[in-house]
């Protein structure tokens, strides 16, 4: 490969620099995108989302139709089909996608090339803003479509008990809606503790504890408190049969994007006064 | 045009910038020179915005840098080649530096032929050399076609060729009228690229004058002679007021006097020159003359010791 040395002619190139109209907080939405769809690790973790959430949903359903026949009464009386065939995408599906909001902020507080943004925005608060509308408005479409294949594919396991619902089915477009939702505000989450902390590996972490971990937690918890946990609210969020010990799926929703507030407030306090 | 006017940058108890004020004027190279940790990139990361003063300010074209309607058409800034995403595409990485600040993509094309990387613009800039990290930050930087160019040690890693082409870049920018800032450690390169220096020591601006300016003020003229009856000639030198010190291969050298002086001198007591020769003063002299007392750390006081080794 060659690289030519010599070619410092004119750097004058007023016609092409002029200015495009739009406003500032659309440029740094126009180049957050650019920034998120031109990383080859976005689609790489998207496709790995997707796939995982699906599979292993299917798992789980073909898991407890097996164990229909020896399900309790109560069991069987709150078995929620819908739920079961997301529960990849709410297990998984939900800690990949909001890594990716994750590493909107880390990768580049990483390598420094926070520099970079911030020298292009200097209002700190709209580069955090814009990475968070970006990176939800990716993920919103990403979790809904496999939320949709999870729940269509999953059904398949139930026909056997004749226990599938369909789309049509009350409650599941809403639950396969709020799906989407939910991971695209654990991803406004992802942006906020990527804000917060800084590096990847203690971000994700921090993620993983929230989502993951707070369920575990949350057994030793009584259920008053429990249904307030991220991991908790994000199970109910899904839910179509409402059970004891769940938010309902539109107050879930609700405590999210408190979560989501909470993540994104403090970040932009916290990344706005800091040196870059 | 920049204007630091107070700036201050502590941390803790540490004064990393002690109150610095300077200008740095359009159309001519302005250097930025001092030792490593010397206070350089803390200053021009508050011109950018990116740390805060302690107290005082900085402005560009008269205006704090947050307050600048699209940054990046009044200033292009390198600061660390190698802090980028490597993920991208060359192209990709300038695309979303121009969307930032609603600059057409075309100009990315532009300023990646601008610095040779034309062929290159859709590889991957995580498998960038350094000196092509440094073409893709300095196109980076010439995105918005600004008026003032701020670049942070802009030749470490480069090849000769690279250096050159650098150099070359900095006049051609400065001699379209724009504001050309400069840091480096390097003495030689500041010599050949510089028209004016700033001299930056243990936070505090020690100099601010011409480059050349600057070379004849704080290196002392002195001349290398060997004559037959050297030891005589030395004598009447140093009664002249001249110093003279022995050179290891025989010869002197005398400062305190020219040639001229010193021929005369020795053509008035009959002593036969063999070689007069000035030597030329360098940049290097004379910095080492001005931080002499301003660098943390001097060769021979490691270990606590402060009477050398």
């Amino acid at each position: 490969m060659t690289i030519a040395t010599h070619t410092i002619e004119t750097t004058h190139f007023a016609h092409t620099a002029a200015p495009v109209r739009t406003t500032k907080i659309s440029r740094a939405v126009k180049s957050e995108w650019t920034k998120v769809r031109t990383l080859p690790s976005t689609w790489r973790t998207a496709v790995i989302a997707v796939t995982v959430s699906i599979g292993l949903g299917i798992i789980l359903c073909i898991s407890q139709a097996d164990q229909w026949a020896t399900m309790t009464a109560q069991q069987r009386h709150t078995f929620d089909p819908t739920a079961c065939s997301l529960g990849g995408l709410f297990l998984v599906g939900a800690v990949l996608l909001g890594a990716l909001g994750v590493r909107a902020v880390t990768a580049e507080y990483s390598t420094g090339m926070i520099r970079s943004t911030f020298t292009a925005t200097p209002t700190r608060r709209r580069v955090l803003s814009a990475k968070a509308a970006v990176v939800a408005a990716f993920v919103f479409p990403v979790a809904l479509l496999t939320a949709v294949v999870s729940f269509v594919v999953g059904q398949q396991a139930f026909v056997g008990k004749h226990l599938q619902v369909s789309l049509g089915s009350p409650g599941v477009l809403q639950a396969l809606v709020f799906a989407g939702v939910a991971i695209s505000l654990v991803a406004i989450i992802g942006v906020g503790l990527g804000g917060l902390i800084r590096h990847t590996a203690g971000a994700t972490t921090a993620l993983v504890l929230i989502i993951v971990g707070g369920a575990v937690l949350g057994q030793f918890l009584p259920a008053g408190f429990r249904q307030y946990l991220p991991g908790t609210a994000l199970e109910a969020a899904v839910t179509v049969n409402h059970s004891a010990g769940l938010l309902k799926p539109g107050s879930a929703i609700v405590v999210l994007g408190l979560y989501a507030a909470i993540a994104f407030v403090a970040a932009s306090i916290r990344v706005a006064h800091r040196d870059a | 045009m920049i204007e630091a006017k107070h700036l201050t940058k502590r941390y803790g108890k540490t004064v990393a910038v002690d109150e610095v004020s300077f200008t740095v004027k359009p159309g001519q190279v302005t250097g930025f020179l001092g030792p490593n940790g010397a206070g350089k990139s803390t200053t021009m990361r508050m011109v950018l915005g990116l740390d805060t003063p302690s107290s005082g300010q900085v402005l560009v074209d008269g205006k704090a840098y947050r307050e600048l309607a699209d940054p990046l058409r009044s200033v292009g800034a390198l600061l660390d080649a190698g802090a980028i995403v490597g993920g991208r595409s060359a192209a990709n990485h300038l695309t979303w530096l121009a969307d930032s600040n609603g600059i057409a993509r075309r100009r990315v094309t532009e300023v990646l032929e601008i610095v040779g990387l034309g062929e290159v613009a859709d590889k991957r800039v995580g498998s960038f050399s350094l000196g092509m990290s440094q073409r893709l930050g300095i196109a980076a930087a010439l995105l918005g076609d600004p008026e003032t160019v701020m670049f942070d040690e802009p030749i470490n890693g480069l090849d000769p060729e690279g250096i050159l082409w650098i150099r070359n870049l900095m006049k051609s920018l400065a001699s379209e009228g724009r504001t050309v800032f400069l840091s480096s450690h390097l003495m030689s390169e500041m010599a050949q690229t510089a028209d004016h220096l700033l001299v930056i020591g243990r936070g505090r601006i020690i100099a601010d004058a011409s480059t050349d300016e600057i070379i004849n003020r704080h290196t002392a003229q002195s001349v290398r002679v060997r004559a037959l009856q050297q030891t005589e000639l030395a004598e009447a030198l140093v009664r002249h007021g001249a110093s003279v010190d022995r050179g290891s291969d025989g010869a002197m050298v005398v400062t305190g006097m020219d040639s001229a002086a010193i021929g005369g001198t020795a053509s008035a007591h009959d002593i036969t020159l063999v070689e007069l020769a000035p030597l030329g003063s360098s940049l290097e002299e004379a910095y080492f003359d001005l931080t002499k007392d301003e660098t943390d750390y001097h060769a021979g006081q490691l270990a606590g010791s402060s009477k050398g080794i």
